[in-house]
């Protein structure tokens, strides 16, 4: 039974990737955004910027003044991969290198924490409820679910078809809701830095 | 007063009139400028709220619609109905809303209300949104069916009518250049000392910004001395001079790029080598960014900010300075659009350190700086004035800090702005142009 569970857990990801690149392949049908002006600065260093410094902490004050916000979302997304890793690693019946399995669980914890910090702070900060829509809550829930199950799992608790099916949901759900972010991110940060890195602006073209 | 209020009352009349043919033709427009990377950017919020400290809106007001956030989801939510298949099936789920007018009155109000596309938020996105482009497209859906608000609209139609945005009449700019002339005659002591009109062949086409001629004529005559200083090559052209482009500001690209090409039509006629731009942050924003785009034609000639010029010349010791002319207390005020969006954000520095003995700098500053509030034809819709000077507060704040006596910037739109601040907080500052402090220190051979 638990290997047609791992089919599915293998193909459901493939139909979200495909969701996913359909959806970018639907972008492309708005037409390419043109640079016909002279560019003052390099779209590269511009590119190289939006991943590298421009994600540090002090080079943005929205990050600079909630630290525990990015740090929770660093945290996050740390457990998010390690939850990833653990699923891949029963996928292919990976022996249980023992010190890996402790990073998974200590990030996998981390990771909890921080999603449910996040989405307390979701529901009672007033003005990020009333921004948020059904989705914004339920991607959080779903996620942190996620993690939860993967924790239990790798403590031998006895869910795994539940966790199997969560886990399958999740891939499915991806290109629907927010958490399409995962692969629009990329895309955004390279567009973001090819508009800032050709005008000079990031980073900064010097004068003297 | 009374026409603004007539004019105010029509607006919101014809904002209660909308049609659907009204809504569907603005749906049109929203859609048709829609490209990859917008779309890709209307993908990507997460709704995490950091943005909002980055706006002078929000950090001024701290309520929901002022946070960067909630505009662009103003437009994603738009966007979402109509082009996402999720926001299709179940629109609640994902906060997808249809276009009615009950959104427009939104869109209007926040976004021409609540928002100067100054960029601040853009750059403290987690996810990189470029959320005024976005905001943009939005504005230029509502200039489609007229719903831009009257102050910024008339400004618009003014340029497009008469050539230039405070429709001067060429005879009265040729009579200011004239007499500009004279006081740069008596100036430089020189009788030849020319502020030359459509000289064909010349090097530099200089473009100002019509409030110059009409209200601050000595910054005109500012730019003229450094010229004649540099013994430079260049021209005012007599019909086409006005560096302005309301277009960027009501969203507008047809209007954008009718004004956009009359500069490079009046460059082209007067075969002059480089387009150079009077210190108006949406100037340059306009014509040395927006406008390729607009035309959709790489330009075979180069855009500057005079600053550049002005930089070029101290650098390679083509005008002379003394800095000890200027003793007072300098700080210097960033527009958005020449340094967020434009790039020119370290000109301006080597400048006034070449020219001033104390210049102090505001924090934050350069492309992290705040906007003044008057940005993006905030200063034109009187309907949102009251906002507007209390969002400057921040910026206020800001001068009084650095100690300054002299706030500088390269901007008309901000100098009308912190004029208005300086009055409003009694900061007892001047405000002036990089250019007039240059001139201040210029020493004539």
């Amino acid at each position: 039974m638990e290997i047609y569970f791992k089919y599915g857990i293998i193909i459901s990801p493939f139909i979200s990737f495909i969701s996913l690149l359909y959806l970018l392949f639907r972008k492309f049908s708005f037409g390419k955004k043109s640079f016909y002006s002279t560019p003052r600065g390099s779209k590269v260093k511009g590119i190289l910027y939006a991943f590298g410094k421009g994600m540090l902490p002090w080079e943005k004050e929205s990050v600079k003044n909630h630290l525990i916000s990015y740090f929770a979302g660093i945290f996050y997304h740390l457990g998010i991969f390690s939850a990833f890793l653990y699923l891949l690693s029963l996928i292919f019946n990976l022996n249980d290198p023992n010190f890996l399995f402790f990073l998974i669980r200590i990030s996998l914890i981390a990771g909890i924490l921080s999603g449910i910090g996040l989405f307390l702070k979701r529901v009672f900060l007033k003005n990020l409820r009333l921004l948020s829509c059904p989705d914004d809550f339920f991607s959080n829930l779903i996620v942190d679910s996620f993690l939860v199950f993967s924790l239990l799992d790798s403590f031998r608790v006895k869910i795994r078809i539940f966790y199997f099916l969560l886990s399958m949901f999740l891939f499915i759900y991806i290109p629907f809701g927010k958490i399409k972010h995962c692969f629009f991110f990329f895309l955004s940060r390279i567009s973001f830095g090819i508009f800032f890195g050709r005008r000079g602006v990031l980073p900064r073209k010097n004068f003297e | 007063m009374k026409e603004e209020k007539v004019q105010k009352d029509l607006f919101e009349e014809n904002i209660k009139k909308i049609k659907p043919k009204d809504i569907e033709k603005a749906l049109k427009e929203f859609i048709s400028k829609i490209n990859f990377d917008y779309a890709i950017f209307l993908n990507s919020c997460v709704r995490c709220g950091l943005c909002a400290d980055s706006c002078h809106y929000y950090l001024t007001f701290k309520d929901l619609k002022s946070i960067p956030s909630y505009k662009l989801n103003l437009v994603i939510s738009v966007f979402k109905k109509y082009l996402s298949f999720i926001g299709k099936k179940a629109s609640r789920w994902v906060n997808a809303i249809e276009l009615d007018s009950e959104t427009i009155k939104e869109w209007i109000d926040s976004l021409f209300g609540r928002c100067s596309l100054c960029g601040r938020c853009a750059l403290n996105c987690t996810m990189g949104i470029n959320i005024p482009y976005l905001i943009r497209i939005a504005r230029g859906a509502l200039a489609k069916i007229g719903l831009v608000p009257p102050g910024l609209q008339s400004t618009v139609d003014t340029a497009l009518e008469k050539g230039n945005n405070m429709g001067i009449l060429e005879e009265d700019w040729l009579e200011t250049v004239e007499w500009l002339e004279e006081e740069l005659k008596q100036e430089t002591n020189d009788s030849k000392a020319r502020l030359p009109v459509d000289q064909k062949g010349v090097k530099y086409l200089y473009a100002i910004n019509p409030r110059e001629a009409m209200f601050f004529p000595m910054s005109i005559l500012a730019v003229g001395k450094i010229f004649y200083a540099a013994g430079e090559s260049w021209t005012f052209s007599s019909k086409n001079f006005d560096v302005t482009n309301y277009g960027l500001y009501s969203g507008d690209d047809e209007a954008a790029s009718i004004m956009s090409k009359r500069l490079v039509d009046s460059l082209k006629n007067l075969r002059c080598e480089t387009l150079v731009l009077s210190e108006c942050g949406h100037g340059y924003n306009s014509n040395r960014w927006e406008a390729p785009e607009w035309l959709s034609k790489k330009y075979d000639f180069e855009v500057k900010s005079i600053l550049q010029v002005i930089g070029e010349y101290i650098k390679n010791r083509k005008i002379i300075l003394d800095p000890s002319r200027n003793q007072k207390i300098v700080t210097l005020h960033d527009p958005c659009n020449l340094v967020r969006f434009g790039g020119i954000i370290e000109e301006q520095r080597y400048i006034l350190r070449n020219s001033v003995t104390n210049f102090v700098e505001m924090e934050p500053n350069r492309e992290k700086n705040y906007c003044c509030g008057g940005g993006r034809g905030q200063l034109a819709m009187t309907r949102f004035a009251e906002r507007r000077l209390k969002v400057g507060k921040i910026k206020a704040e800001q001068i009084k800090k650095t100690g300054a006596e002299i706030v500088a910037t390269p901007c008309h739109n901000c100098i009308d702005q912190l004029n208005e601040l300086n009055k409003y907080y009694k900061l007892g500052v001047e405000i002036k142009t990089i250019c007039e402090i240059v001139a201040d220190a210029l020493i004539l051979k």
